[in-house]
């Protein structure tokens, strides 16, 4: 029973000014254990107070914080793709702005055979989904502060819980509707431990 | 004109140097007539078989040694080990034996530590019909109370069809987004939420899981890395996370731990096969009646009411002064040695604290066979505990007497109990 949070594409100070009040309620300490964060916390350079805020208290709700570069994190030293094992699974983290065209699931696929990982969480989208292909699970859980995205304005606040358990991963998607926080789930499971590609 | 030591603490026997010959046992002629027979302190623990008398029916082979007996003791021992197999045990008759003190405990202490918990009734016809009972309730206990959020929840969605997706297939396509079932969620912050209890109970979980690992460090059952001291461990930290759920009104306190332990170990090491797959069962409910006893003590609210631990020290004050009036002056008033520095841990804890493992068995042994009830016996042992050191601490001042108290020194536990006895009130017929 591994709480995993995934979140991204935040832009603060730029495009929204905090994570939604409702969110933060939601979000405290001493529950979740690892944070994956797909990138664009905020532009560091021109807001390093806002920055560190967001920083910090992702921090605070669990120090295992791990974050990929999105294309406004400038002046910070994150990788483009991480890996990490989490229980029996492989999960994969970018961004995602690399990957052309923007959101394709082949071109998501593909990024996923390469990396090797049962679940690939990427952002840059502002929307959740979350999709399957014979390489695994792609999830994008959207943009935590519900920030406009190149393409659209009209974005739900939204972020990810996955319930990491054996060889079950229940994927918990908050959105924020309505000033209310809707909360469903994807369930899914893995026929065997570490199976590599034929 | 105050009451000074009673009369017959001026014997020397009870001179204050401890007495570190485990086996030693006064000869019964120094004893007053009516006074009961002593009980023995047991040898120390695995010790290479003696090649000597030995009491009729235990194996030289097995044992770490049996015990050297006097012939009272073999008979008490057989008396005890008689009335424990009639098809009804008078149990009044099997607490008059033991709080005596049991000779050669370790075959027949589980068994006669059950019935004086009123764990196995006195009759033997439904041993087998309460046992069955008692230990599926603990089954069921642990499958309501141990599975965490994750499993609860998918047990509740078990009723719905799984909606769950394969992996590794070869279907591509957007993965189907289902309700949740009964709002549960592991952020939810719902009162009655499975997840915001587990994460609320987090805390006490934590405690019992420290508290378990630091129990008895100088006991390999109890720890280390050896497979059986973390199997120990886990059966540990289940019964008392088992206890904390089914008692909201008192969870988890620092120190049920110890008074666990005893319990545990003396059932784990049963020699009857029959019961060494129910072991936590019968820990469990046993520590729940002991618990009945003294939870009290236990709880903070009652601290200052006439149930809680202030009044049972104080009762043990008024008790040294009733029996001692001079050790008490000289401690309370004189020296200022308020029981609370020293007595609390020693009664809430059961004296688990104070003296050697296998020493405690056989102080247990009395306080929980007493026919005057355990915290009157365990008061009585307290009251002896001052006075066998009263020449210490009648020459001693705040300082020394509180780190005396504190480490209690080494004792033979036959003087303790014989002491303890002689401050019997007035025995109803």
């Amino acid at each position: 029973m591994v709480l995993v949070l995934a979140l991204g594409d935040l832009h603060i100070p730029h495009r929204a000014p905090d994570l939604p009040a409702k969110f933060k309620s939601m979000l405290v300490p001493g529950k979740i254990q690892h944070i994956i964060c797909t990138g664009n916390l905020c532009i560091k350079i021109t807001s390093r107070h806002s920055f560190q805020e967001i920083h910090d208290y992702l921090k605070s709700l669990c120090p295992d914080l791990h974050i990929t570069r999105g294309e406004y994190d400038e002046d910070v030293q994150y990788p483009d793709t991480k890996t990490l094992t989490i229980g029996q699974f492989k999960l994969g983290l970018c961004h995602g702005h690399q990957v052309i065209p923007w959101g394709d699931l082949d071109s998501l696929a593909m990024l996923q055979r390469q990396l090797d990982v049962d679940i690939l969480v990427t952002g840059h989208t502002h929307q959740f989904k979350a999709y399957k292909h014979e390489g695994g699970v792609v999830i994008n859980p959207g943009s935590a502060t519900g920030a406009y995205s190149s393409i659209t304005y009209d974005v739900n606040p939204s972020f990810v819980l996955m319930d990491i358990d054996g060889l079950r991963v229940v994927v918990y998607a908050h959105e924020l509707i309505d000033g209310e926080v809707k909360v469903d789930k994807i369930d899914f499971k893995k026929a065997s431990t570490n199976q590599s590609a034929p | 004109m105050g009451k000074g030591a009673p009369e017959w603490l001026n014997s020397s026997l009870w001179s204050s140097k401890p007495n570190q010959d485990h086996l030693s046992l006064y000869p019964p002629e120094t004893l007053k007539p009516d006074s009961p027979p002593r009980p023995p302190t047991p040898p120390p623990p695995p010790s290479p078989p003696k090649a000597e008398f030995a009491p009729s029916g235990a194996s030289l082979s097995a044992d770490p040694g049996p015990p050297r007996l006097s012939p009272e003791e073999i008979s008490r021992q057989s008396q005890i080990v008689s009335e424990l197999s009639k098809k009804i045990i008078n149990v009044g008759e099997l607490r008059r034996l033991v709080c005596q003190g049991i000779p050669d405990g370790a075959r027949i202490r589980p068994t006669i530590w059950k019935v004086l918990l009123h764990y196995l009734p006195n009759d033997h016809a439904l041993w087998a019909l309460e046992l069955e009972k008692k230990r599926s309730q603990y089954q069921s206990f642990k499958e309501e109370f141990l599975q965490n959020p994750t499993e609860i929840t998918r047990r509740m969605d078990e009723s719905a069809p799984a909606k769950y997706e394969e992996l590794n297939t070869e279907a591509r396509g957007l993965l189907q987004r289902s309700e949740i079932i009964h709002g549960e969620h592991p952020l939810s912050l719902g009162s009655t939420s499975v997840w915001n209890q587990f994460f609320q109970e987090a805390e006490i979980m934590e405690q019992i899981d420290r508290d378990v690992k630091r129990t008895h460090p100088e006991m390999q059952f109890f720890s280390g890395d050896s497979y059986h001291a973390k199997s120990n461990q886990e059966s540990l930290r289940r019964m008392l996370s088992v206890f904390a759920k089914l008692n909201p009104g008192i969870r988890y306190v620092q120190g049920m731990n110890e008074v666990l332990a005893p319990l545990f170990y003396v059932f784990r090491n049963d020699p009857e096969d029959i019961n060494a797959g129910h072991v936590e069962a019968d820990t469990f409910f046993c520590f729940v009646e002991l618990m009945g006893v003294f939870r009290d003590n236990f709880c903070k609210q009652l601290d200052n009411s006439v149930v809680g631990i202030r009044s049972t020290i104080s009762k043990l004050s008024q008790l040294l002064k009733k029996h001692d009036e001079e050790l008490w002056r000289h401690l309370e008033v004189t020296t200022k040695v308020d029981p609370q520095f020293y007595a609390f841990r020693w009664i809430t804890l059961l004296l688990t604290q104070e003296f050697e493992f296998f020493d405690c068995l056989n102080i247990w042994d009395t306080i929980l066979s007493d026919p005057e009830g355990p915290q009157e016996t365990l008061l009585r042992i307290c009251c002896a505990m001052l006075i066998l050191v009263r020449r210490r601490l009648l020459a001693g001042d705040f300082t020394a007497n509180l780190k005396l108290l504190q480490h209690y020194p080494v004792t033979n536990i036959g003087h303790l109990l014989y002491v303890a006895n002689k401050l019997r009130g007035p025995m109803p017929d």
